[in-house]
């Protein structure tokens, strides 16, 4: 019986989790496809220019970088974890300084150009914290009880947080926050200290919250206009409110105006979503992208759900779900079969950050979340996304081919 | 399900995780249920809002045409020259980026102005102030469309040979409300400009011809007052959607067979849905409606005769003459012909009338249709009627009468009812019943008619219809107006207000289509008919399964109940006017073709009972063995004269025109149409 346990190949992949990942990249192919080629200008780029074929060759890069994750101990990865750590965070240092970070023409820093292509460190960054965060809390569970080891950990987390809020990217740096606590809770971090954090996440945020929406001009935080506007926008706060009591008509009007133009992505992002109805308007037949509706900019990207939805309605949106639901679950079957408290933890670090992007970024589509930068993972597109998704991916592969038993 | 299996371990923090994932995608997908299938007809509803706009596309309008098929009213393509603005983006955002372009180096300078003033860099704050601003910027946009446009317009403008000037504000307007509609810059242009404009502006410029349709009338006015005019009207008629965001041009019939028939001519609206992106361009159409085109309408009309009857009127009396004929088929009641003067041109009414124009066209005196809708004394051609009473109640035709001598004029007849003088235009001396018709002498016809009674001649005059329409147009009719019996028996009712009745003056008015329908009804033997202008309604397309739609021919409207001997004796008497030497209306005759007629001069007075002029009338109908048409002429003349010499005249080249129109045409053919059109007089057929 031994020896036929060193013999037998093992079972290699976790292969429902594999089916339901190639669903997504192909449907992510699909809809690249679907929501640029709308574009005149766009389609006529040779084809090795055109979107859908540079996410295709992110996917099989992605999957090259996934396969290299796999073949690799997760224990020997883990020893670089520490060192990843440490150069993202001198990454996410860097893209803040003016000449090294781009800002791709937005109003966010977060991109360094290495001239072929663009990177996004912040992407790496959660991978990197995912790593390290995991290895740093499979430590016993007795030194979890020490407060020092303790601020530590919480350390480790907000020291990206604060990177990735001052590039910024709100979006980015929050799904680091949930990623980071439910780790903390598998690692089995003592109940007190989570309630004590919990509280004090939950006190920072409602302050934060109340100073965008309440707060008088000089006791708010610095912020950039467009982000406050998302966020007012997504609390239904009306522009007339903040309005000067003398206000003319026309000032009124043009606070009006404006309102509807900050609102313009969300409310053409709900078009496209509730338009497509239950059997959606068939693939390449969506109007709202293929008119200009929704802004040909973010229609491939941070709003390729809204394609999607428009075009595959409620059947499609539910297929994606479903594909996505499968990855999540999947993965939470391979944290509970992971060999040691490192794997289980890496994998649950991994699921939780794939949910906080698919929540966060579906969320947005339906107004139910604020409008943040967060790419829905393998069906956005950009590079960094689909490499660190994939690789993440493989991080978990990792650990179902190195668990229990085996 | 393995996963589901995992996850009863008992492994308190993946379950809960676990719960975590499965509650946030019940989340979403319950959101999603929410937005895409139960709101999603709100969503739907807004997407349509703003991604379409209809539009109205009038349907093409039925002709008019005559009774052997010349067109009378039509439509021909109007071309308009149009900015096709979908194609004009490129240019603008060119022009655009120039300016915008500029603006920024100026915006910088005025910035080291301000720096090398203040001797320091600007902070934030103060660069504020030499912030671009929106609306800064959309003039720069409306600066940069205009600019291109004025560009193209010149061009336009050089290469067709034709200043054209571009409004700003109208072009600023249409860009911000019709932008998925192209912008017409030229309109009706002639053919040598189409050629010149394909010669030269192939290249793509975003002008281009632009075709729609026009009302034409290309006989000009001829029969303007039968086929009325029409006006610019895009509004949805009834059933019809009624809400669109554009609508093109279309017309609406006010008067004449234009307005009676609108709704057959008309046809049914379309639509049209355009997608518009999200700038407000046109992308794409689509006809969801398409529109039904209207159904030609055949007229009655004898293009030639019109024609000639026009012709005439207008050589002997000029353009300007008010005055009115009438041609009518003494068989079925059809109109052949009917003239009302002064004529206008309906083409300018199709191309858009402006106020000077219009109010040339009321002073003129066009607006009405003095075949129907004025109403005239009838003046001596009344006498028919009298006749027709005094015969029935006894008169003997070849008993003489003796007419006095007008003691102010012994040369003329004239007779005293009371005190009152009537004047006779005929000599003293002995009258039969036959001379004194063609003579027309008031004396014999005022003694005779009151001799009848002024009652019995009430009665016949009410068996013609007098004083009723004819129910040939809807609004455009007025009945005229004629005595009731209680009238006439009334106190205040004298012999000479009888006396007034019997020479065609007075309480009696009466309009050229009632004449020509009681001519028509002495010459066919006793029967009055209603009048027809329409024959037939049928659908543009030859091929449809639609039928065709027949209005009655011939409908009879009443009977006289007079001997036939009696209107043998009126219209003999009738002949004789035209053909005895003595006749008042022998410029009617047309050699080898027997004309019977009666003329009429009727003194027009004002309120204070001055002369103002006269009526002058000439009711005939001809052939006399085998009657077939009925021909009234009336002018209306500040000067002397009589209807003899200014009516018969015209009936004479009508009859002329009828003769060799009859002569040209195979005898077998006209044999035949004479059979059928005198099958479709149902019951109403007069025997010869």
């Amino acid at each position: 019986m031994y020896t036929t346990n060193y013999n037998v190949p093992k079972e290699s992949f976790d292969k429902l989790q594999v089916v339901a990942l190639i669903g997504l990249m192909f449907i992510g192919a699909a809809f690249v496809y679907s929501a640029t080629m709308a574009n005149d200008s766009a389609a006529l780029q040779p084809w090795y220019d055109q979107a859908w074929v540079r996410q295709i060759v992110w996917y099989v890069l992605g999957l090259g970088m996934a396969t290299f994750v796999c073949v690799v101990d997760y224990h020997t990865l883990s020893r670089w974890a520490d060192v990843a750590y440490w150069v993202m965070i001198l990454f996410l240092i860097a893209v803040l300084i003016p000449k090294i970070g781009t800002t791709h023409g937005w109003g966010a820093r977060r991109w360094i150009d290495f001239g072929a292509f663009q990177f996004q460190p912040s992407e790496f960054a959660k991978l990197a914290y995912i790593a390290a965060g995991a290895s740093f809390l499979s430590r016993p569970v007795e030194e979890l009880k020490q407060p020092a080891i303790f601020w530590k950990g919480i350390g480790m987390m907000m020291l990206p947080f604060v990177l990735i809020l001052k590039e910024p990217d709100l979006g980015s740096a929050l799904v680091l926050l949930p990623t980071g606590l439910v780790m903390m809770v598998v690692a089995g971090t003592p109940r007190r200290y989570l309630l004590q954090l919990m509280a004090c996440v939950g006190l920072l945020g409602s302050l934060f919250v109340a100073d965008v929406l309440f707060a008088p001009a000089r006791w708010q935080i610095p912020m950039e206009n467009y982000q406050r506007n998302r966020l007012l926008i997504y609390f239904g706060r009306d522009y007339k409110d903040s309005a000067p009591p003398n206000a003319t008509p026309a000032e009124l009007q043009r606070l009006r105006q404006r309102q509807l133009d900050d609102a313009y992505n969300v409310r053409q992002a709900l078009i496209s979503v509730g338009s497509g109805g239950l059997f959606g308007k068939g693939w390449r037949q969506g109007t709202q992208n293929a008119l200009g509706y929704l802004p040909r900019a973010v229609a491939h990207n941070d709003f390729i759900f809204s394609v999607i939805a428009e075009e595959e309605g409620f059947v499609g949106s539910v297929i994606v779900l479903t594909l996505y639901a499968v990855v999540l679950f999947t993965g939470l079957r391979i944290a509970g079969q992971a060999r040691d408290r490192l794997g289980r933890l890496m994998a649950v670090g991994v699921v939780t950050l794939i949910f906080s992007h698919v929540f966060v970024n579906i969320g947005m589509n339906i107004r139910i979340m604020p409008v943040t930068g967060v790419p829905l993972p393998l069906l956005s597109y950009g590079g960094s996304s689909v490499l660190c998704s994939l690789i993440a991916v493989g991080l978990m592969q990792n650990i179902h081919i190195h668990r229990k038993g085996y | 399900m393995l996963v589901v299996d995992e996850l009863k371990k008992n492994d308190p923090h993946l379950r809960l995780v676990a719960v975590m994932v499965a509650v946030g995608v019940c989340i979403l997908l319950a959101g999603l249920w929410w937005v895409q299938v139960v709101s999603v007809h709100e969503y739907q509803q807004h997407l349509e809002t703003q991604a379409y706009r209809s539009i109205r596309l009038p349907a093409v309008r039925g002709k008019i045409v005559d009774r052997e098929g010349r067109v009378l009213a039509e439509n021909r393509p109007s071309y308009n020259l149009s900015l096709f603005l979908n194609d004009m983006r490129a240019p603008f955002d060119a022009a655009y980026g120039k300016l915008h372009k500029a603006a920024l180096i100026a915006q910088k300078d005025r910035i080291a102005a301000e720096e090398k003033r203040v001797g320091h860099s600007l902070r934030k704050a103060e660069l504020k102030n030499f912030r671009l601003t929106t609306d800064y910027l959309d003039a720069l946009r409306q600066q940069a469309r205009l600019g291109v446009v004025n560009d193209i317009v010149t061009q336009v403008s050089r290469n067709i040979g034709v200043p054209i000037v571009l409004d700003p504000k109208d072009f600023n307007t249409h860009y911000a409300q019709e932008r998925a509609l192209p912008y017409p810059i030229l309109r009706n242009l002639t053919a040598s400009q189409i050629a010149r404009f394909a010669e030269n502006m192939t290249n793509g410029c975003g002008v281009e011809l632009d075709m729609q349709s026009a009302r034409n009338y290309p006989n000009g006015t001829v029969a303007a007052h039968v086929l009325g005019y029409l006006q610019h009207d895009d509004s949805s008629g009834t059933g019809e959607e009624s809400f669109y965001n554009y609508r093109l041009p279309d017309y609406k019939g006010l008067s004449g067979i234009e307005g009676q028939f609108n709704d057959d001519l008309h046809g049914r609206a379309g639509a049209e849905s355009v997608l518009v992106n999200n700038l407000g361009y046109r992308q794409s159409a689509n006809v969801w409606n398409k529109s039904e085109p209207g159904h030609n309408v055949v007229l009655t009309l004898d293009m030639d005769i019109q024609k000639a009857a026009e012709d005439s009127l207008r050589t002997h009396w000029g353009a300007g003459v008010r005055g009115s004929i009438v041609v009518m088929d003494v068989r079925n009641g059809d109109i052949l012909a009917m003239v009302s003067s002064p004529s206008y041109d309906p083409n300018q009414f199709a191309q858009g009338i402006n106020a000077d124009k219009y109010q040339a066209f009321k002073d003129s005196g066009a607006e009405n249709n003095r075949a129907t809708h004025e109403n005239y004394a009838p003046g001596s051609i009344f006498k028919t009627v009298v006749a027709l009473a005094a015969l029935e109640t006894g008169l003997d035709p070849n008993r003489t009468f003796r007419v006095d001598p007008n003691p102010r004029d012994t040369a003329k007849g004239g007779i005293f009812i009371g005190r009152r003088l009537i004047r006779d235009t005929a000599p003293p001396g002995e009258y039969k019943f036959q001379r004194a018709f063609i003579h027309s002498s008031n004396s014999y016809f005022v003694t005779n008619g009151i001799r009848a009674g002024v009652e019995n001649i009430v009665r016949i005059g009410q068996e013609f219809h007098l004083g009723e329409r004819t129910g040939l147009f809807a609004r455009q009719e007025t009945g005229g107006s004629f005595p009731t019996l209680d009238r006439v028996r009334a106190n205040d009712w004298h012999d000479g207000d009888t006396a007034n009745m019997c020479i065609g003056q007075g309480e009696i008015a009466v309009t050229p289509v009632q004449m020509a329908v009681m001519i028509a009804a002495i010459a066919n033997g006793g029967t009055v008919l209603f009048p027809r202008l329409v024959q037939r309604i049928e659908p543009v397309d030859e091929d449809s399964t639609e039928p065709a739609k027949d209005l009655p021919a011939g409908l009879v409207r009443d009977r006289l109940t007079v001997h036939p001997r009696s209107l043998e004796l009126v219209r003999e008497a009738m002949l004789a006017d035209v053909e005895s030497s003595e006749g008042t209306g022998t410029k009617a005759a047309v050699p080898g073709f027997r004309i019977c007629g009666k003329t009429g001069t009727a003194q027009v007075q004002d309120g204070a009972n001055h002369l103002t002029g006269y009526n002058f009338w000439f009711a005939s109908f001809a052939p006399y063995e085998n009657p077939r048409y009925s021909v009234v002429v009336m002018v209306q003349s500040a000067g002397t004269g009589s209807g003899g010499s200014v009516c018969a005249p015209i009936a004479h080249d009508i009859y002329e025109t009828i003769v060799q129109k009859s002569q040209l045409h195979l005898p077998a053919v006209v044999g035949e149409a004479m059979y059928d059109a005198g099958r479709q007089v149902s019951g109403g057929r007069v025997s010869h």
